[in-house]
């Protein structure tokens, strides 16, 4: 399609946009603010508040602008030139007022409504309306996260339109007619979508308002600042809002190259983490007890522990890429190891490295924008809505405008509606993904899948999500399955911190920029950063740094923003390692379940805090900024990997951030990839030992730190533990959905809540990784899949069962 | 028998779709075929769709249910080569306060609807007809029904329609019961099984119309005239009423008359005649104050205008609209902000609350007209009543509420006189009701 240029004028100022652009949006280009209530940019127009009227010479009747496309020729009067329009403005703002009940002294939107702004600017200063007004009953809590003040809403549609064409999530819409049409949502259904909060966001009056923030600010009370969400890979811009020193909102930003203008729930709604009272804001060490010291006492008897010992690092997704390369560079230099992952999955191959050289070219990798432009895409191993939300409405995005989308996962997602999905078990990810490759499959999903990525060629798109990386070089051979149709590839992580780590090389494999440490050429090139490295041996993985630490093979094993306890897939060995490590040393906003454990407790600033970047899944990375000044003695992690340099008697060389990124700079840019051949050699089809394959990752809304204080967020969405298993298995077992099953695995077992669902593979069950009263990783040996058995229990046994939703012995 | 209707098929009068109401044969599709129903179609059939679609244009018919938009010109907007089904989907949502024609034409003689249904079907190549039957109207959609029946059993309708190769399904489907419904991409979003709410234009249903699919919408009392014209050529049809607006108009007369019902006359009648001659002339012989020549949403005339013909030009050379065709009539003793009131009040209940005017400007309207004909008026209230009219107009998502503005429009320019009488005397001078003081004496 070529974009046909048309030219117009504006009261009277020529501006030349692409046909089929709506009068409004031509306005904007020219500065030109119409008001409007019901527009928005990214929703389909609905010509539904009138308040966007505007003259076009020649016609009798006002054009409403966000309906209305330009024309050749076309002469517009906005209210700036014309009386008709301005008067007609007027009118409408006065029917609008009419029901309205003007409570916006006691109203959340109170300062920030484009109601009131609209109103003030050039509303009727009194109403001549003497009648009674229209009143309903409110709030109606829709969720626990959203209320409903129904009597406050002008109905423009913005938020049943947001369900229906962005989200997908159709659980509000309009109901009734005439001055009785409202807002509304089924009987006894909540509104569960992951994506609400933007209705609310995008709401012009006060009508739908967010429960945590419900009376709790003023506008002119908050402190605000723009920054990056740190809860996932997605990277959304948004805005956060401080009230005496507490952070009390997020909001989406606008950026059309990342999120939009939208944020999911756990974006905008887990944000009281950095205020928890579970924080620990001063240096610990642990004497008798665990007793508050100094940063350089604390320094002192880590370097003292360390000094030619053996040490590891074990990091969660919250660091920042300045962090990451910090302590990339201390481990490396002052700790002499390359003993440090911060992966739980372990991907290993030709995509992930990859992956850590795309991160700083992104010719290489796939952005947003791709997606959206894609004809066909396959998403392979991730489950979009809950492990990266924003990425999950791009596709939708991308679906809205034709493109093709093919799911392989083992449980349907929330795509459902507009891709086809391919189901298989896990392990079973390799032998599809080889049937693209090899163009076989012929009518079916993959089949088809496979056409349509080699029909796009350059417009298609394959994203290879963390399920892939259990398996061993599944990444890789969907990483071939692109190469072979022409498509971009992208490995898109869960967690914020994930692509900087990667890039940073916080792997043991990995120096920056996707170097291997034990490739002599490209481990000098890090050592004309970095001065020479004594360990050019790759060393453990997460997984074989646990089993050292177990083994008694490790000396101190530092544990920074990570949890092994709570977040590695085999909760024995990971006790098993903090109890045989003679220092521990926990780097973090919080202790936890670590409390007993920890020999050291180095306090950590919060996102909020400081300075730093995050690396979204595409490789971009963006940066976040303080709205206050780190807690308590806490500092920016990698100020505490500099003061451990210093106690292990040697220098990061970089004493301030602007330092740091000089000269990370360097050996994070843009570097020519040539990709090893894959030692992959055909999987043929797998053959299954155990019963059935239980796997797991994390739900969107789980008992995640950073979800810490989200009460309302958690009482909308967080799911008790449940386990997922397809008819077929059921029948077998006389399992009914709604009942209780056990489930055994080499590691444990448990009792938990049945949903027989043909929404997953047959021959695999699925349970959250960790939602309340029940921790999966009890259940796993190292990696996200185990073989399992289930079976039924009564009722009876079930309620008497002491071993309820916990963990027993082995099997 | 009543004069009025005599005739049949064949007999030469001044009807053309009411010719056959004397005959309640013709309710059956036997009775309607004996009486040469059907005829029609079978030219239709053996003419290329093309032929028929410039028979009907050359013809004149305009459509019936109150845009006057040339039904053959509408036809030839149908794009052909879309890849995508066309649909024909008959307007049998009457709804209109003060109209009722064509709930009588489905009453007397279905099939005349069908076989006008199945020529347009025909003429623009579709297979699947829709006819959306106001949810209200229970014995028609039976009617209806059982008629769609009946021709598929003789062959009018399904595989192969009267030996030809040509298919078409017709799918009856009663609505809901909502006025918009009657607003043609209203009437599609319900037939859809979504909220009855108007759609955005363009696109235009002839090209995004059911199912995004290019769509003919036609009116019942449309569709009737297709089948005659087929059979006696668009010379004929053109022998009816005037230049502009050829055929023949039924008329929906109630209120204040002698003999209420409906009348088919040449376009062009004068209104008088209608009144006098057909209705039997005002009720109890009183003087006429207003009426309304095409149902609620066409602005009031009163009894200057007896003598105007009842054609699209000429009704709006006389500043109101042909509309649907219905004749409410009002007499001297009748309070006409009552009557505003009233139409008011239906308008604002069937406002589908989708655009800001339509829903808070008639919600704001009965309250204004209730309190002046309660004798709460103050003089502001006829400013506002002003204002709403002018800001309603032309200001909404669809012409509903351009409708609403008629009885406002209309009765403040013809009666404002009193409007200020309620006002001036607190009370509505025809029904006494109301404190009968300014509002503000009984304040204090």
């Amino acid at each position: 399609m070529t974009q046909e240029a048309v030219t117009l004028t504006i009261d009277g100022k020529e501006v030349t946009v692409p046909k089929g652009t709506l009068i409004i949006r031509a306005a904007e280009q020219l500065g030109i603010e119409i008001p409007r209530f019901c527009d928005h940019p990214l929703l389909e127009p609905a010509g539904a508040c009138r308040q966007c009227y505007v003259e076009v010479e020649g016609q009798a009747k006002l054009f409403t602008s966000c309906t209305a496309t330009v024309a050749p020729g076309m002469a517009v009067r906005t209210q700036n030139s014309s009386e008709v329009v301005h008067e007609a403005q007027v009118a409408n703002l006065e029917f609008l007022l009419l029901n309205h009940p003007l409570d916006c002294p006691i109203c959340d939107r109170g300062g920030e409504c484009p109601l009131q702004d609209q109103a003030l600017a050039f509303g009727p200063g009194e109403s001549r309306y003497v009648e009674a007004k229209r009143t309903f009953e409110k709030p109606i809590p829709l969720s626990p996260l959203v209320g409903l003040d129904r009597e406050r809403c002008v109905l423009c549609a913005r938020c049943t339109r947001f369900c229906d064409q962005i989200s997908g999530d159709r659980f509000i819409e309009l109901f009734a007619r005439g001055a009785g049409e409202r807002v509304s949502i089924a009987a006894g259904e909540d509104f569960l979508s992951p994506f609400s909060g933007n209705t609310i966001q995008i709401c012009p009056v006060g009508a739908l308002t967010a429960t945590p923030y419900r009376f709790v600010a003023r506008p002119f009370d908050l402190s605000s600042v723009d920054t990056v969400c740190p809860h996932c890979s997605a990277g959304c811009n948004v805005k956060l809002d401080v009230r005496r020193g507490k952070v009390v909102r997020h909001l989406a930003r606008d950026n059309l190259d990342v999120n939009d203008a939208w944020l999911c729930d756990k974006g905008r709604f887990a944000f009281r983490f950095p205020d928890d009272e579970r924080r620990v804001t001063i240096p610990l060490l642990r004497d008798r007890g665990l007793e508050p010291t100094s940063f350089g006492e604390v320094m002192d008897a880590i370097g003292d522990w360390s000094r030619g010992k053996r040490v590891a690092f074990l990091t969660g997704g919250r660091l920042a890429d300045e962090d990451a390369y910090a302590l990339s560079k201390v481990a490396r230099t002052a700790f002499v190891t390359n003993d440090l992952d911060h992966r739980r999955e372990f991907a290993g191959g030709e995509a992930e490295r990859l992956a850590a050289v795309a991160v700083t070219d992104r010719a290489l990798s796939v952005t947003y924008r791709d997606v959206e432009r894609a004809k066909a895409i396959v998403v392979a191993g991730l489950d979009a809505e809950q492990e990266v939300p924003i990425l999950h409405l791009r596709l939708r995005k991308a679906a809205r405008r034709g493109a093709r989308i093919f799911v392989l996962n083992p449980r349907r997602t929330r795509l459902w509606d507009v891709a086809e999905h391919v189901l298989c078990r896990p392990g079973q990810e390799a032998h599809v993904l080889e049937q693209i490759v090899d163009g076989e499959g012929g009518d079916s999903g993959v089949g088809r899948a496979a056409d349509a990525l080699r029909e796009a060629g350059e417009a298609g798109v394959v994203l290879a999500g963390m399920r892939l990386a259990e398996h061993p070089l599944a990444a890789d051979v969907a990483l071939r399955a692109a190469r072979r149709t022409g498509a971009r590839f992208s490995l898109v992580p869960r967690r914020a911190g994930d692509k900087g780590a990667l890039a940073a090389g916080v792997h043991p494999r990995l120096l920056p920029g996707g170097r291997r440490v034990d490739d002599p050429g490209e481990r000098a090139e890090v050592e004309a950063v970095w001065g020479e490295l004594k360990n050019v041996v790759p060393g453990r993985n997460a997984k074989q740094i646990l089993e050292a630490a177990a083994n008694r093979e490790i000396d101190v094993l530092f544990l920074v923003g990570v949890d092994p306890l709570r977040d590695f897939p085999d909760a024995r060995l990971a006790r098993h390692a903090l109890e045989n490590v003679p220092y521990k040393v926990v780097q973090s906003l919080e202790l936890g379940s670590l409390e007993p454990f920890a020999d050291a407790f180095l306090p950590a600033a919060a996102f909020p805090e400081r300075d730093a970047h995050f690396t979204t899944w595409e490789g971009r990375a963006q940066r976040i900024r303080p709205v206050r000044g780190p807690a308590g003695l806490s500092r920016p992690d990698w100020e505490i990997f500099a003061g451990l340099a210093r106690a292990m008697g040697g220098s990061l060389g970089f004493e301030s951030l602007e330092d740091l990124q000089e000269e990370s700079v360097g050996l994070l840019s843009p570097r020519a990839f040539s990709g090893g051949a894959s030692a992959w050699v055909g999987a043929g089809a797998p053959q299954w030992i155990d019963e059935l394959t239980l796997f797991t990752y994390p739900l969107l809304v789980d008992e995640g730190r950073l979800s810490e204080g989200a009460s309302e967020l958690k009482a909308a969405l967080e799911e008790k533990p449940f386990l997922e298993i397809h008819p077929v298995d059921a029948d077998k077992r006389s399992i009914a959905d709604g009942g209780e099953v056990r489930v055994r695995t080499q590691a444990g077992q448990a009792v938990v809540p049945v949903r027989v669902t043909p929404d997953i593979a047959e021959g695999s069950v699925f349970v959250p990784f960790n939602q309340p009263g029940l921790a999966a990783n009890t259940l796993l040996s190292g990696r996200f899949t185990a073989g399992a058995t289930v079976e039924a229990v009564a009722a009876a046994e079930a309620a008497a069962d002491p071993e309820r939703l916990t963990v027993g012995g082995g099997p | 028998m009543d004069p009025r209707r005599a005739g049949g098929r064949g007999v030469t009068t001044d009807r053309i779709i009411t010719r056959n109401w004397g005959n309640p044969d013709v309710f059956h599709v036997d009775g309607y075929v004996a009486n040469g129903g059907y005829a029609g179609l079978k030219k239709a059939l053996a003419m290329a769709p093309e032929d028929v679609i410039e028979l009907v244009k050359g013809s004149g018919l305009r459509g019936r249910g109150g845009a006057g938009f040339p039904t053959g010109v509408k036809w030839s907007f149908v794009p052909q080569d879309t890849g995508k089904p066309t649909y024909v989907v008959c307007n049998f949502d009457e709804s209109e306060p003060g109209t009722f024609n064509n709930r009588e034409l489905v009453d007397r003689e279905p099939h005349q609807l069908l076989e006008g249904l199945a020529i347009a079907a025909y003429a623009v190549r579709c297979h699947n007809a829709y006819i959306y039957v106001r949810g209200e109207f229970l014995h028609q959609g039976t009617i209806v029904r059982r008629a769609v029946e009946e021709a598929y059993d003789r062959g009018f309708l399904g595989k192969g329609i009267c030996g030809s190769d040509f298919d078409l399904d017709v799918v009856p489907h009663r609505g809901a019961g909502a006025y918009i419904c009657g607003e043609e991409t209203g009437l599609l979003n319900s037939l859809e099984g979504f909220r009855g709410q108007p759609r955005q234009r363009p696109p235009f249903p002839a090209v995004e119309g059911l199912y995004a699919s290019p769509t003919v919408i036609n009116n019942v009392e449309t569709l009737c005239n297709v089948p005659h014209i087929l059979e006696n050529g668009a010379d004929w049809f053109r022998g009816f009423g005037t230049a502009k607006s050829p055929g023949t108009k039924v008329f929906s007369v109630s209120g204040k008359v002698e003999r209420p019902g409906n009348y088919e006359v040449p376009m062009g009648t004068p209104f008088r005649v209608l009144l006098e001659e057909h209705a039997g002339g005002v009720l109890g012989g009183k003087a006429l104050k207003a009426w309304t020549p095409g149902g609620s949403s066409t602005p009031m005339l009163t009894a200057e205008h007896l003598d105007v013909g009842l054609d699209f030009e000429s009704l709006q050379a006389a500043g109101s609209l042909l509309g649907t065709g219905a004749a409410i009539v009002l007499d001297e003793t009748d309070c006409v902000v009552e009557a505003a009131r009233r139409l008011l009040a239906f308008y604002a209940h069937e406002s589908c609350g989708k655009c800001t005017p339509c829903r808070e400007g008639t919600w704001w309207a009965v309250r204004v007209l209730s309190r002046i004909e309660e004798g709460l008026g103050r003089p502001e209230d006829l400013p506002i009543m002003n204002d709403l009219g002018r800001n309603i107009l032309f200001r909404a998502f669809c012409p509903l509420a351009d409708g609403a503005v008629s009885p406002i429009t209309s009765t403040l320019t013809y009666f404002r006189e009193e409007y200020e009488a309620h006002v001036r005397e607190g009370r509505c001078p025809f029904t006494g009701s109301g404190p009968g003081r300014r509002i503000e004496e009984v304040a204090s």
